[in-house]
């Protein structure tokens, strides 16, 4: 007995563990959302590309476009144009795309869209490419004044800072002060980012700091039409380090999206002029599952082949209602053997739970008891006939198939279409209820009877809750491993020896003295 | 929810067992599936109790098919009064009790005239399974009438009131008497309305009885009191109870007997899901005798030795017997 117990010990701690490992790789290492309603920002961006074409004269318009490489999973990228041969190569970390055409006409309009998302790209950090950048760059040669206003900017920024990003930072900083006669001067009155940009980049290239510039993308829901930010950054020998270029800010905000680096503009029209590129960006939201299944396409992440979800669509369905009968046996096994409640034999509030599936619950429960009530008083009038077995079956069992016609044709009549619902509405269950329900009427009289049937409803009603929370669904079928730490429990109530919440009613006469 | 945990408890501390306690620790620790079907069919059991020598109350025959319908007047034939029960029936449900024969006709125990064809379709009725548990064909097990003994008469209600001692390993650990009344229409099982009545295991005295979940001192119908009442031949009850374990092989079953006014106690039906309602009856939880028993097993098998049924009954009504009544 009590190597049994042990046994039974371990197998329910290695289901327990297993079931709860298994979710928890899922949620954390996979990232599969753990509830339904998560959703996911989905965006798409539009760069808008328009020049007047000069009338004679191959075309050639070329245009960065982010790389593929960052942390963002891109789900579609499409280039539109017409009459436009498209080509995209990469250089240095950037990407181009090249539209061509012979000859065209008039003002053009070229499009990029890209969709992408933030999730399931997997470990952002890994998946940078590997950093690499120089860490050393000769000064720029500067002259006179500018040269003299530059080296007294640079000894208090040197006396200021630390290291390379606090230096930098520094350096930004009090270029960004527009009262400093030293700035004054560099700027030579023109104080846009770019200039500001320009400066900063000469100062500390006397250092024999590098830095690079970078164009990037703000991913706002606002509707506004944006041009490329500036970002500044520099390599530490390990990682890329970025500023902004107004406050000295250190760090890239998660919202930017890089869209290209180096010097060059974003565009660049040969036979065309007046080249403007605009950005449009749309942000929807998808459902965080719906989502994993098309990223599932797009990278190399493919946790949802072997899962549920992996089945077609209409069988995904039949399992979704399939995988939820565990549930509510467990909400009979509970209510019989801690609480119990009596019920109609085992398992047939289950069949009845999932026969409320089509009818609705109030409208279920006033069906059910109707035709029950209505069988109970044939079967008491059979029972005078002296019939056997079989035959009253039979009789009950088309009784109640005339019965549900004829409930579905008044309430058709009257306009009540749920009353349709109960063409689909398990009969055998129904007629197996009467038979039971009748022969524990006999055995047990009419109170007995009763207090089964109510019993039969609530474990029936409560499963049928139970199994068709959405929420609860969604989790069981996204983590069927949950269903291993139900079989655990499921065994420790196997050997449960505790009172029954019934019998502490029952047995309450023994203790009254 | 406070409350019920102090219930719970004090049950604990009374040693009441609940039915998940009975069901893991003794159903199906001690009661193997496989020979469920000799306390299931009330014909094997009877066979089985025959070959042993215990005392059953006469079988006059079977029915198994259709066809030996026919015999049934040839089975009768020279008793006036007989029972006819499902052999896998349950809660004495199909059972008919003739009282009398009656101008070629016959008389049910209620007094009711039947004519024979209506006995030959209850028959027929208990062949196709009407009666038996899960409906599956059944056989038809007629046999001698028990007279109750005298002694019953002004504590029961028609009917025929029956002894049930629950007995494990061997050992009858609890017994109670139960009393048909109006309620349960002449049935001795108790929640169809039956009284149980605790008895002494020592003595066979009657202690207080339970009727519905409640105690009780006095039987609804005849108002007379149940307990105090001395049960002939009680040692001959136990000794019959105790030879049961050998008889069938369960370890933990509820011998139901009778006592006929002319042949004493016979066996009448074995049970091996035992009800719990008999710990009301005799105030007192089945767990803390079972848990002795079970302990005194443990002993006899490192003495490596046995007991003998009446060796058994003298230890429990030691150890369980002689309980004061209560005020």
């Amino acid at each position: 007995m009590r190597a049994l117990t042990l046994h039974l010990k371990i197998l329910i701690t290695l289901l327990v563990a297993l079931g709860i490992g298994i979710t928890a790789y899922q949620i954390f290492v996979l990232g599969i959302p753990v509830t339904e309603d998560e959703t996911d920002d989905l965006w798409s961006i539009d760069a808008k590309v328009e020049f007047v074409a000069n009338t004679k004269g191959p075309i050639k318009v070329q245009m960065f476009v982010p790389p593929l490489n960052q942390n963002f999973v891109s789900l579609n990228e499409s280039f539109i144009s017409n009459n436009y041969g498209v080509s995209v190569n990469r250089n240095d970390g950037n990407r181009r795309v090249t539209w061509s055409s012979r000859r065209a006409k008039g003002t053009q309009t070229l499009y990029y869209r890209l969709v992408m998302t933030k999730r399931y790209s997997g470990n952002g950090e890994q998946q940078a490419p590997a950093a690499s950048g120089s860490i050393f760059r000769e000064a720029i040669p500067m002259q006179g004044a500018e040269k003299i206003a530059a080296e007294a900017l640079l000894s208090p920024i040197r006396q200021h800072s630390a290291d390379v990003e606090t230096f930098i930072s520094e350096a930004i900083k009090r270029i960004g002060n527009p009262n400093d006669e030293n700035v004054k001067l560099l700027l030579g009155g023109n104080a846009s980012v770019s200039n500001k940009a320009r400066i900063v980049e000469s100062i500390l290239s006397i250092a024999h700091v590098p830095l690079e510039r970078v164009h990037t993308i703000r991913l706002t829901p606002e509707q506004l039409q944006q041009t490329p930010e500036l970002w500044l950054r520099s390599f530490n020998g390990k990682n890329w380090l970025y500023f902004n270029p107004q406050t000295g800010e250190q760090g890239l905000p998660s919202d930017r999206m890089i869209w290209w680096h180096g010097d060059q503009p974003l565009v660049t029209v040969e036979g065309g002029k007046t080249e403007s590129v605009s950005f449009t960006l749309n942000n929807s939201e998808i459902n965080a599952i719906r989502l994993a299944q098309l990223t599932d396409q797009n990278t190399h992440a493919q946790f949802l082949d072997y899962s549920l979800y992996g089945l077609p669509l209409s069988t995904q369905q039949t399992y979704q209602i399939m995988i939820m009968i565990p549930i509510g046996v467990l909400v009979i096994l509970i209510l019989r053997n801690l609480v119990g409640i009596q019920t109609l034999g085992t398992f047939t509030p289950v069949l009845i739970a999932l026969a409320f599936r089509e009818t609705q619950l109030g409208f279920g429960i006033a069906l059910f008891t109707l035709i029950t009530a209505l069988g109970l008083s044939l079967r008491s009038y059979l029972e005078h006939l002296k019939l056997q077995m079989l035959p009253r079956l039979s009789v009950v069992l088309t009784f109640v198939v005339i019965l549900i016609a004829m409930i579905s044709l008044f309430s058709h009549k009257l306009g009540l279409e749920r009353g349709l619902s109960v063409s689909l509405f398990p009969m055998v269950i129904l007629t197996m209820t009467i038979e039971r329900l009748s022969i524990t009427w006999e055995e047990r009289g009419g109170g007995h009877a009763f207090k089964v049937a109510v019993g039969t409803i609530i474990a029936g009603s409560l499963a049928h809750l139970l199994m068709n929370i959405p929420q609860l669904v969604y989790f069981i079928f996204t983590f069927p491993a949950v269903l291993l730490v139900l079989v655990g429990f499921m065994l420790a109530m196997g050997r449960y020896r505790g009172y029954r919440l019934t019998e502490l009613l029952r047995f309450k006469a023994l203790l009254k003295d | 929810m406070f409350g019920l945990i102090k219930t719970w408890k004090a049950l604990k501390a009374k040693g009441i067992m609940g039915i998940n306690q009975r069901n893991a620790d003794y159903v199906l620790k001690y009661n193997k599936r496989s020979l469920y079907p000799i306390v299931d069919d009330k014909i094997i059991t009877k066979l089985r109790a025959i070959e042993a020598g215990i005392q059953v109350p006469q079988m006059y025959g079977i029915i198994e098919t259709e066809k030996d319908i026919d015999r049934l007047r040839e089975i009768i034939d020279g008793h006036n009064d007989f029972v006819i029960k499902p052999a896998q029936g349950a809660g004495g449900d199909g059972i008919m009790v003739i009282a009398d024969r009656f101008e070629g006709r016959y008389k049910t125990i209620s007094g009711r005239i039947i004519r024979h064809d209506e006995i030959e379709h209850q028959i027929s009725s208990i062949l196709t399974g009407l009666y038996s548990l899960g409906g599956h064909r059944d056989r038809a097990l007629i046999e001698y009438r028990v007279t109750p003994d005298p002694i019953f008469k002004s504590i029961s209600y028609e009917g025929v009131p029956d002894i049930r001692i629950i007995v494990l390993q061997g050992y009858p650990v609890m017994a109670m008497l139960r009393l048909p009344t109006r309620q349960s229409s002449g049935k001795a099982n108790l929640h169809q309305g039956a009284i149980g009545v605790g008895v002494d295991l020592a003595t066979g005295i009657t202690l207080h009885g339970t009727w519905l979940n409640s105690k009780i001192s006095k039987h609804p119908d005849t108002t007379n009191a149940v307990d105090g009442v001395q049960l002939p031949d009680w040692n001959g009850f136990m000794t019959l109870a105790a030879s049961c374990y050998e008889l069938c092989g369960l370890g933990y079953i509820g011998v139901d007997m009778v006592l006929d006014k002319e042949q004493g106690p016979l066996i009448l039906e074995l049970n091996a899901r035992p009800g719990l309602n008999i710990q009301i009856a005799n105030d007192s939880g089945l767990t803390w005798r079972t848990q002795r028993v079970e302990a005194h097993l443990q002993e006899l098998e490192q003495a490596g030795t046995q007991e003998t049924p009446a060796e058994r009954v003298r230890f429990t009504q030691q150890r369980f017997g002689h309980v004061q009544p209560r005020n």
